[in-house]
C-alpha cells in the first residue's frame, strides 16, 4: 500500500508537471503565438485558412512552396503583407497579396481555380435562334427557325425529339419568352406577337398556333402575366394589355410620351416599371420612373386608368 | 440537520452557488468575452484531459489490486496471523437496512452470507425493517424461518415510524437496529471491540471471501477501530438485464470508487461497508436525519478521533443491483433519482464545516484539506460535463464575427477536439476493465449482448451529462433553496434467471 501511494504521488506530480509546462504551449498556439527556440520568445502570429475548388492545389507563400495543399491552414505566420499563389495542373493560376493580422485568421474561403480548357460541348443537332433550360424537368428547348419546329433534349443534349412548332413572323423575332406555366412561348417582332403552345398533341385542339398583329405603333417588349394568359406589351405609343387567344383586342392602359422607353417587368409582384416623360412646371420634359401594378388583386384589369398623353 | 442553525444555512448555499456562478460566468463570458471564455475552456479541457488519464492509472491501479486478491483464501491468511491478532475472538455483525424491498431482493443476500466462507457462528444478522411497511413482518417471518439457524445470531428489528428528531432515512433504521444488536450482543457478553459491524444496502451480495478480507484487514490494521473498511461496489446481480444506460453508469460508479479507494487521502466511505461496532457506539451510530448517512458517518468517525480516522479499501467486491425499471423513461427516472441521491452528499459540506469550526483538535491544514477536497468533488461532479459539452461550443456561437476572425476562435474547436480525443484512449482501457469485471454471461442472455456492452460507450457523453452532472446540480440547488431532500430508496428490479430456476 506505502508503494502505491508513493507511486501515486509520483504520477500525481507527474500529471501536475504535464498539465504546468503543457499549457503555455497549448494556450500560446490558440492565441496564435509561436514560440521562437533560437530566443525563448512567443512571437504573435496569424493564420490563413484556404479553400479552393477543386482542392488540391499547391500552395506558394511569398514564392516558397509549402508542404500542404487546399483545403489548409497555414499556422504561425508572422504578420505582414504575403504573395499568395495557387496553382493546380490543367487550371488557372491564381495569385494575391493578402494581409496577416497578429491573431487573426484571413479567411481564404471561396477561391475558384477554373480550367486552362473548359469543357464545352455542343448540345444542340438542328440549327436554332432560341433555346431555354428548364431544369425542374432536365431538358433544353431549341428554337429552329429553319423549318419552325421547336426540339427538346436532356441536359446533355441528348434524347432530342420534336415537341411543337410556330408560325414564322416578318421580320424575325427579336425575342422568345416562356410563360410562367412553361406551357406556352411568344415571339415577337415590331409588328406581330406569335404564339405556340408546347407539346400541343397533349392539348384540346384549339391550342393551335396564331399570331397577333399589332399596327398600332412599334412593338419595343411584351411580357408574360403571372397567370400565362395575358400579355403586357409595351410600345412606343404606350402600355398595353392583351389576352392570349387568337384575335384579341388590346387594351390601352397607358399612353406613353417617350418613344423609346425602357421597361422592366417583376413578374412576381405582376409589376411594370418603366421611363416616360412628363412636362414638369417648368415647361419642359424630363424623364420619370413609373412603377405600373398590373396584378389581378390590386389591379383589376376592367378599372384601367387612362393617362392621356402629356399629362 | 438543524436547518434552523444559520451559519449551517449559509454554508448550505456554497456548493450551489459556486457550481451556478461557474456556469453562468461561463455563459456570460461568451457573450461578452469570449476570447477569455475560450482561454478558460482550454485550461478546464487541458486540466480535464490530464485529470482523465491519471484517474485511468489509478483505476488501472485499483483493478490490478482486485485482480491479484480476487480468489485469494482470506481464512487461511487470517490463521496464518500471529497468535496474538486471533480471528476467532472476532464477530461480524451485519446489518441489512430495508425499506420495500422484497423477498426476491432480500433473499440473495442473505443466501450470499450464508455461503460466505466463513464460520457462520461467528456472525450475527440483523434485517432491520421499517414498521411502516405492511408487509413487513411477513417478509421478517418467512426469511426467519429460512436463515435464523444459519448464524449465531439473527434478529429482525422493526424502525417505529416518527421517533423525534428523526428523519425517514436509511440511517435512522440501521441506527435503531444496532442498538437492538447492542443488546442482543451485552446479552452474549461480547465485547463492542471485538465486533466489526456491516452495513448493506439491502440488496448487497458479499463475495464469499469478504468478511475473511474485512477480518484480515481489520487485525492487520495498525488502530483497527480508527478505519471503515470500504469493500468495491459493483452492480453485478442484474447488470446483464439491465439498459445500456443504467449498465454504464453503474459501471461507471464502480470505476469511481476504485479510483477513489486508491486516494486514501479523500476516500470516504459509500454505501455498503464495515466499521468497528466500538466506533460506531463511540459516535453515537449513523445520523438519524440526514441522507447521506453512508458518508456522514465517516465524518462523525473523523472528528470523534480528532481526525485520526481513515478508509482501508478492500479490494474484494460487494454486489449490488443496477437500478431500473419497467420501461426506459421510468429507469431514467430511477437512475435520476439515486444519482441526485448520491449527489446529496453534499450535505455533509455545511455538516462538517460547522463541526470543523467548533473543534480545536483538528489542524486547520487537515480542516481545509478535506473541506476543499469535499466541495472541489462536488462542483466538478456539477459542472465538468457542462463545462465541456454545453459551455465549449458558446464562444463559437455566441462570440460572433469578431470571435470567429480571431486565432483563438479558429483554433477552439481544433484543440478541445484533439484533447478529447485523447480521452478515447483512456475510453478504451474504461471498455476494456468493464468487459473484464462484468460477471459471466447468464443463460438466456443473447450473445449479441457482448458486442451491446462495447458499444453502448458511444451514449457516455450524454449519460455524464443527463445523469452525471444534472443530477448533481439539482442536489445543490435544492441544498442552497433548503429544499431538502428525504431519503426515497431507489426501486431495485431483479428478473429471475428462468433457466436458473429450473
Amino acid at each position: 500500500m506505502y508503494r502505491e501511494q508513493k507511486i501515486r504521488a509520483f504520477l500525481f506530480y507527474l500529471s501536475a508537471l504535464v498539465f504546468i509546462i503543457g499549457l503555455p504551449f497549448i494556450l500560446s498556439f490558440a492565441l496564435g503565438y509561436k514560440f521562437d527556440r533560437r530566443t525563448f520568445k512567443f512571437t504573435k502570429t496569424g493564420l490563413i485558412v484556404l479553400k479552393t475548388q477543386p482542392s488540391g492545389a499547391d500552395i506558394y507563400l511569398d514564392k516558397k512552396l509549402l508542404n500542404i495543399k487546399t483545403p489548409a491552414t497555414i499556422t504561425e505566420v508572422l504578420p505582414g503583407r504575403y504573395q499568395l499563389n495557387l496553382e493546380l495542373e490543367k487550371h488557372y493560376p491564381w495569385f494575391n497579396e493578402v494581409d496577416v493580422e497578429a491573431g487573426k485568421v484571413t479567411r481564404l474561403e471561396k477561391v475558384i481555380l477554373f480550367p486552362l480548357r473548359p469543357n464545352i460541348k455542343q448540345l444542340n443537332k438542328e440549327r436554332l435562334s432560341f433555346f431555354w433550360v428548364d431544369e425542374d424537368k432536365d431538358s433544353i428547348y431549341y428554337i429552329d427557325p429553319e423549318d419552325k419546329n421547336i426540339y427538346k433534349s436532356d441536359l446533355e443534349g441528348g434524347r432530342s425529339e420534336q415537341v411543337s412548332s410556330f408560325i414564322e413572323i416578318a421580320p424575325a423575332a427579336v425575342k422568345w419568352k416562356l410563360s410562367p406555366d412553361r406551357e406556352k412561348l411568344l415571339y415577337f417582332n415590331i409588328h406581330q406577337i406569335g404564339i405556340t403552345y408546347l407539346q400541343p398533341q397533349n392539348k384540346l385542339s384549339e391550342e393551335t398556333p396564331f399570331i397577333l398583329n399589332y399596327s398600332d405603333g412599334r412593338i419595343i417588349d411584351v411580357f408574360w402575366h403571372s397567370d400565362s394568359y395575358h400579355i403586357i406589351l409595351v410600345s412606343n405609343r404606350g402600355i398595353e394589355v392583351l389576352e392570349a387567344r387568337p384575335q384579341a383586342k388590346n387594351l390601352t392602359l397607358v399612353n406613353l410620351n417617350k418613344r423609346n422607353t425602357s421597361c422592366l417587368y417583376d413578374i412576381h409582384t405582376d409589376t411594370l416599371y418603366f421611363l416616360d416623360s412628363q412636362r414638369a412646371a417648368d415647361g419642359n420634359f424630363y424623364d420619370n420612373l413609373y412603377k405600373l401594378e398590373v396584378g389581378a388583386k390590386t389591379f383589376p384589369f376592367q378599372e384601367l386608368i387612362k393617362l392621356s398623353p402629356n399629362e | 440537520m438543524n436547518k434552523h442553525r444559520k451559519p449551517e444555512r449559509y454554508l448550505e448555499i456554497i456548493p450551489g452557488a459556486l457550481s451556478w456562478g461557474i456556469i453562468l460566468f461561463m455563459v456570460f463570458l461568451s457573450i461578452r468575452q469570449p476570447i477569455a471564455c475560450a482561454v478558460l475552456i482550454i485550461i478546464f479541457d487541458f486540466y480535464w484531459i490530464v485529470r482523465t488519464i491519471y484517474l485511468t492509472t489509478l483505476l488501472f491501479m485499483a483493478y490490478k489490486n482486485l485482480s491479484q486478491q480476487k480468489n485469494r483464501d482470506w481464512l487461511a491468511d487470517c490463521q496464518r496471523l500471529s497468535p496474538g491478532k486471533d480471528w476467532q475472538g472476532l464477530y461480524h455483525l451485519i446489518i441489512f437496512p430495508v425499506y420495500k424491498e422484497g423477498l426476491d431482493i432480500l433473499r440473495p443476500s442473505l443466501e450470499a452470507l450464508k455461503q460466505c466462507c466463513y464460520p457462520k457462528e461467528r456472525m450475527v444478522v440483523i434485517v432491520a425493517f421499517e414498521e411502516r411497511h405492511a408487509q413487513a413482518k411477513e417478509s421478517a417471518e418467512i426469511l426467519e424461518a429460512e436463515f435464523k439457524s444459519a448464524f449465531l445470531g439473527y434478529l429482525s428489528t422493526f424502525h417505529p415510524d416518527g421517533i423525534p428528531g428523526e428523519k425517514r432515512t436509511k440511517g435512522a433504521n440501521a441506527t435503531w437496529a444496532a442498538k437492538q444488536a447492542k443488546e442482543l450482543l451485552s446479552s452474549k457478553s461480547i465485547s463492542y471491540e471485538d465486533v466489526v459491524v456491516s452495513c448493506f444496502d439491502a440488496d448487497t451480495c458479499v463475495d464469499r471471501q469478504y468478511f475473511g478480507c474485512l477480518t484480515y484487514h481489520f487485525l492487520t490494521s495498525p488502530s483497527p477501530h480508527q478505519a471503515s473498511y470500504q469493500p468495491i461496489p459493483v452492480y453485478n446481480n442484474n447488470i446483464w438485464y439491465a439498459p445500456s444506460f443504467a449498465r454504464l453508469v453503474e459501471i461507471s460508479a464502480s470505476f469511481c470508487q476504485m479510483i477513489e479507494s486508491m486516494r486514501l487521502e479523500k476516500f470516504v466511505t459509500f454505501s455498503s461497508h464495515s466499521m468497528s461496532f466500538k466506533t460506531l457506539v463511540d459516535i453515537d451510530y449513523w445520523p438519524v436525519d440526514m441522507v447521506s448517512d453512508d458518508s456522514v458517518v465517516y465524518w462523525k468517525a473523523f472528528l470523534f478521533y480528532k481526525g485520526n480516522y481513515r478508509v482501508v479499501p478492500l479490494y474484494i467486491t460487494v454486489s449490488m443491483d443496477v437500478a431500473y425499471s419497467s420501461n426506459f423513461f421510468k429507469t431514467i427516472v430511477i437512475q435520476y433519482r439515486q444519482k441526485r441521491r448520491w449527489a446529496w452528499g453534499i450535505e455533509n459540506f455545511p455538516f462538517l464545516i460547522s463541526r470543523f469550526s467548533n473543534n480545536k483538535d483538528i489542524s486547520w491544514v487537515t480542516k481545509i484539506r478535506r473541506s476543499f477536497h469535499l466541495l472541489e468533488s462536488h462542483i466538478t461532479w456539477a459542472v465538468w460535463a457542462i463545462i465541456l459539452m454545453l459551455i465549449t461550443p458558446l464562444p463559437i456561437f455566441l462570440g460572433g464575427a469578431f470571435f470567429s476572425q480571431m486565432s483563438i476562435g479558429y483554433n477552439l474547436p481544433k484543440i478541445t477536439g484533439l484533447l478529447l480525443n485523447f480521452t478515447l484512449g483512456t475510453s478504451l482501457i474504461w471498455i476494456i476493465l468493464s468487459r473484464t469485471t462484468l460477471p459471466a454471461r447468464p443463460p438466456g442472455v443473447k450473445w449479441i449482448k457482448n458486442v451491446v456492452t462495447i458499444i453502448e460507450w458511444v451514449i457516455v457523453p450524454f449519460i455524464i451529462l443527463i445523469l452525471g452532472s444534472t443530477p448533481a446540480l439539482d442536489a445543490q440547488t435544492r441544498l442552497m433553496l433548503a429544499r431538502y431532500m428525504e431519503f426515497s430508496p431507489t426501486e431495485k428490479t431483479r428478473r429471475i434467471n428462468k433457466n436458473k430456476q429450473k
